[in-house]
């Protein structure tokens, strides 16, 4: 791997998260270089989306860090830690169902070119804004729903939507969280090609059920399981780890294979 | 929202477009003409009261339609406005202060945008019921101060002044209700056009984005409460516009500017109006000015029929009468409005009958309960009737129950057209 010597792009250190007496997350330690492909895998209520929610300012750990370029963002706010170039999707489409899907991307952009909470500005007049927008747009192949409401589109077209919104802003770490969930097969695949193109010389984070995916897509898989990370690694070596097997994959990986 | 889409894509076509300059050209001209048409002293005094309603509207809309918060307590800022711009006024009568009438409107926009500043640090936290409550104390709270501390608001005879008393502006000294008018109206229209504006500026869109979706505006880098409290400052500075209008108008502020029947009756108003369209406060304030000033000459119970308006309006169209106006144009933009020519035409004379005979039923039950004793006559649609009378009453409730029956045959009818009008065949 590569950017050994520069400072990962999220580090996270001895991380523990509890709800009242339930610990959700038991210490965990992770680093995720630049530009990496990273997976984090795991059966249903391990965690994974306890630790997107402190990742991304959500949750504010119970002890330990995180760790953004080498600075400590635990206790920010998700705005904060959004300014500081990372960038997330929602494992329930999260999107603004009454704007349009030219809207919608347009609130993606608004902060990082500058508009703030500007009142001096009108959006409509921005050529440049809506160049990008369209831009982005025809990136994820939604040029043609442009104008419509984003809530009328197909379940697919609000997952690309989805993902539009969160690299819309040109944030330089993306988490996805199961983005191709309920998705049918070449639904999928065509999920899988938009990704790795909209996420190139990027960081990527990806919580996924689908095996499939994830050895697509990784250049190295965490394993979750009941809070703890039990394997990091390759995907070939986290599907010949035994331990993995045990705890987790199973059948699933024989399917993928 | 088929509005916005034509915004989006005529942008692109045109630097100035004229498209959407249209409706507030019309808009002035309209106002420039209203007082031809209605010259008389109260018929100005009627439409200076829809022009600081329609003001205060909008600016009550900015929270409640563009940024989803619900507010109970917003006459604080129209009410504080309106005070201190009473207060000015006073300055300029008695200390010679220099201050043209026609910028009292600023100055109070800006106190009305202090206090919003100032209380929306703490109240626009949270979102939802939290600040609802909020909204409620503070108030409630405000509308307790004023009638306590009297210095300022001048205990319950409120503070008066006089308008007329300031320098004069090209020869006017604002003594007739014709230049107030005039006055009024150009400030509407510049508060109603910067309200317009704001809603198409990154803060505006963003707004909507936090009102639909606070958690997914927060990770695009946007602070959800920073968001709401600069909407509730710009709405404020709008409240205090209207405030410094009630002001020049009416050239007293009492407590009731502040408390929370007027708070409600805002809220009532936007409503009824239609939350989801920028120009249905503007509805709302027409309707509503209406009736309280034209139906309360007529009768005693108008606030009964407001009431019953309101409950219909929340029941059967919640996007309010400017929705009802809208649920048309689709119909129309497919060319099926002609499908519900008839079933309109056949439903007219029941709804009328229905709509009349529940007016006099409830008309001469009010007049036999609270009429003065030997008073037993009362005047009902130009007809004079005996209240006391059983006659009069059961003819009423005769007509209602027919009318009732027949609205209600009528009413499938009516659906299956509105569902035809409304079908699109399948484009392939």
């Amino acid at each position: 791997m590569t950017g050994v010597h520069q400072s990962p792009a999220i580090e996270l250190r001895n991380l523990h998260k509890s709800f009242g007496l339930a610990k959700i997350i038991q210490g965990v330690d992770l680093a995720i270089h630049q530009q990496e492909r990273h997976a984090i895998i795991g059966p249903n209520g391990a965690g994974k989306s306890t630790l997107f929610n402190l990742v991304t300012g959500k949750y504010v750990p119970t002890t330990g860090g995180v760790y953004l370029h080498g600075q400590n963002v635990s206790g920010k706010k998700p705005y904060q830690v959004n300014r500081m170039g990372l960038s997330r999707s929602f494992q329930i489409t999260n999107i603004f169902a009454r704007m349009t899907v030219f809207e919608n991307i347009r609130c993606g952009l608004l902060w990082s070119m500058g508009f703030r909470y500007s009142f001096w500005n009108l959006v409509n007049r921005q050529r440049k804004l809506t160049d990008r927008v369209d831009e982005i747009l025809q990136q994820i192949n939604l040029l043609a729903r442009r104008d419509e409401l984003a809530g009328v589109l197909t379940y697919a077209e609000q997952r690309a939507l989805e993902i539009g919104i969160t690299i819309a802003g040109g944030a330089n770490i993306i988490m996805l969280d199961e983005p191709t969930a309920g998705m049918s097969a070449s639904e999928t695949s065509y999920m899988v090609d938009l990704i790795r193109k909209v996420t190139e010389d990027k960081t990527l984070i990806i919580v996924e059920h689908d095996m499939g995916v994830v050895f697509d897509l990784a250049d190295r898989i965490s394993v979750l399981v009941y809070g703890e990370i039990i394997a990091t690694d390759e995907p070939q070596k986290v599907r010949e780890s035994s331990a993995v097997q045990e705890a987790y994959l199973g059948s699933a990986v024989e399917e993928a294979g | 929202m088929s509005i916005e889409r034509q915004q989006s894509t005529s942008v692109k076509t045109s630097l100035i477009p004229i498209r959407s300059a249209m409706p507030w050209l019309i808009a002035c001209g309209f106002l420039l003409l209203l007082p031809q048409f209605f010259p008389s002293g109260a018929g100005l005094t009627i439409m200076n009261q829809m022009a600081i309603t329609i003001v205060f509207a909008l600016a009550y809309n900015m929270l409640l339609g563009q940024a989803g918060m619900l507010s109970f307590g917003h006459a604080v800022y129209m009410g504080l406005g309106g005070f201190f711009c009473m207060h000015l006024l006073n300055q300029v009568e008695y200390n010679q202060l220099y201050l043209p009438l026609p910028l009292l409107p600023l100055f109070g926009g800006l106190f009305g945008l202090i206090f919003a500043f100032l209380i929306g640090s703490f109240s626009t936290r949270r979102a939802g019921t939290v600040f609802a409550m909020i909204s409620l104390g503070v108030g409630e709270l405000i509308a307790a101060c004023s009638i306590i501390i009297v210095v300022f608001f001048g205990g319950e005879e409120g503070v008066s002044g006089d308008r007329t008393m300031g320098p004069q502006v090209f020869g006017f000294d604002f003594a007739s209700q014709l230049e107030v008018y005039y006055l009024t109206a150009i400030w509407l229209v510049l508060a109603a056009l910067g309200m317009y504006l704001f809603s198409r500026t990154p803060i505006g869109r963003i707004a909507n984005a936090v009102r639909d979706n606070e958690e997914r505006a927060e990770f695009l880098g946007y602070s959800q409460r920073n968001v709401r409290w600069i909407s509730f400052c710009a709405s404020g500075f709008f409240c205090g516009i209207a405030g410094a209008l009630f002001a020049i108008n009416y050239e007293i502020l009492t407590e009731e500017n502040l408390n929370l029947a007027t708070s409600g009756s805002i809220l009532l108003v936007t409503f009824l109006g239609g939350v989801g369209f920028f120009v249905g406060p503007v509805i709302g304030a027409v309707v509503f000015t209406l009736l309280q000033t034209v139906l309360s000459l007529y009768t005693e119970i108008w606030q009964l029929y407001l009431g019953i308006l309101f409950v219909l309006t929340v029941m059967f169209f919640p996007f309010g009468l400017t929705g009802l106006i809208a649920m048309h144009f689709r119909p129309w933009v497919l060319g099926k409005a002609g499908l519900l020519i008839r079933p309109y035409a056949k439903m007219t004379v029941p709804a009328l009958v229905f709509l009349f005979s529940a007016v006099a039923v409830m008309e001469i039950l009010f007049h036999a309960r609270h009429s003065s004793i030997g008073s037993e006559e009362m005047n009902l649609f130009g007809m004079t009737i005996n209240s006391h009378s059983p006659a009069p009453l059961m003819i009423a409730g005769g007509l209602l129950l027919i009318s009732f029956f027949a609205v209600r045959n009528l009413a499938p009818g009516l659906w299956n057209a509105w569902q035809d009008a409304n079908h699109q065949e399948r484009e392939t």
